[in-house]
């Protein structure tokens, strides 16, 4: 089997629940776009219907067809995504991550600031800050709930297509071309690519 | 004394602790620290004591307790493990006593967790 990248995004219950479940979906679409092999699970285990709690959304990918359907949690993560900073200081969020990982984080302050809020940050190879708030201005474009059936704001909108322009940039995993045709936010989405700040660690 | 509850069985409950249905107590006993919420917040609280007239509505207006009135020192006290960040507090307060601060501005006051809960 080959090897099988696994993303965890963190986001905050219901007010950014729609944001971080798009960020899976739109990046599982691109990479099966790409020819790639992707799975995107919402979280179901950490209560997501409470306002701010934290919660994960998971994607998978890989080359050739992933034979793990059934365990959707990602164990060792090899991109963090961290849609509302804040997280970084309350959860070990790169628990299980094999050393040189990636962690991208939606906030304005600097990347030495946040490095200072995570105590086991020798494990990472990348640290990248896309300052999505500030891209959009607007943090929650609707409160449709972790069911996503009434989901009618389309996908991509809000903070959700930046954070995913600085994941093409950032991992290189998925196109930027192939991004354009899925989110609603293009221009958002572009200066999310262009504007993500990176940092490479020992 | 032991008590028996329909469907339920007998639990024990100490003298000192027994309140008759509907009582008021004056303030949690204990603290459930299996249950830390400090990691709920993106805004906490900062109290400026020369506004503040000790209305106690913080204390009524908080769903989880995180004020407490220390009468020794005449002082609100807030609860950083607890707190999620709700805002209610500041919403409430009638002499603006309270502001909304960036968690991130402050090095501590968050208890670091493994896991969401």
């Amino acid at each position: 089997m080959a090897k099988v990248h696994e993303i965890t995004v963190w986001a905050r219950g219901v007010i950014m629940d729609k944001e971080g479940r798009d960020v899976i979906n739109i990046f599982a679409k691109a990479a099966q776009m790409d020819g790639k092999h992707a799975q995107a699970f919402d979280n179901y285990e950490d209560l997501p219907d409470r306002v701010l709690v934290t919660v994960r959304k998971y994607v998978r990918l890989s080359d050739e067809e992933i034979e793990h359907k059934y365990v959707y949690t990602n164990d060792q993560p090899e991109v963090v995504v961290i849609a509302e900073a804040t997280i970084v200081k309350g959860i070990d969020v790169l628990l299980g991550m094999k050393k040189g990982g990636t962690l991208i984080i939606n906030t304005n302050r600097s990347i030495d600031s946040m490095l200072k809020f995570i105590p086991n940050a020798d494990l990472l190879s990348t640290i990248a800050t896309v300052d999505a708030d500030g891209i959009t201005g607007v943090r929650t474009v609707d409160f449709s709930g972790s069911e996503g059936g009434v989901d009618e704001s389309g996908i991509g909108k809000g903070i959700a297509a930046p954070i995913v322009g600085a994941i093409a940039k950032v991992t290189g995993m998925i196109k930027k071309e192939h991004l354009a045709k899925i989110v609603s936010d293009v221009s958002g989405m572009e200066r999310g690519y262009k504007e993500v700040k990176i940092k490479k660690l020992g | 004394m032991a008590k028996e509850l329909p469907g339920y069985g007998t639990i024990n409950v100490p003298k000192d602790r027994e309140v008759p249905f509907g009582a008021v107590t004056p303030a949690p006993v204990c603290t459930q620290n299996l249950f830390q919420t400090s990691n709920w917040r993106i805004v906490r609280p900062v109290k400026d004591d020369e506004k503040c007239t000790r209305c106690l509505i913080c204390y009524l207006s908080c769903p989880d307790a995180c004020w407490i009135y220390k009468e020794e020192e005449d002082m609100m006290e807030w609860v950083a493990g607890f707190c999620k960040g709700c805002q209610i507090c500041i919403n409430e307060c009638p002499t603006g006593a309270l502001t909304a601060a960036p968690e991130l501005d402050f090095p501590d006051g968050v208890v670091r967790l493994e896991k969401p809960f």
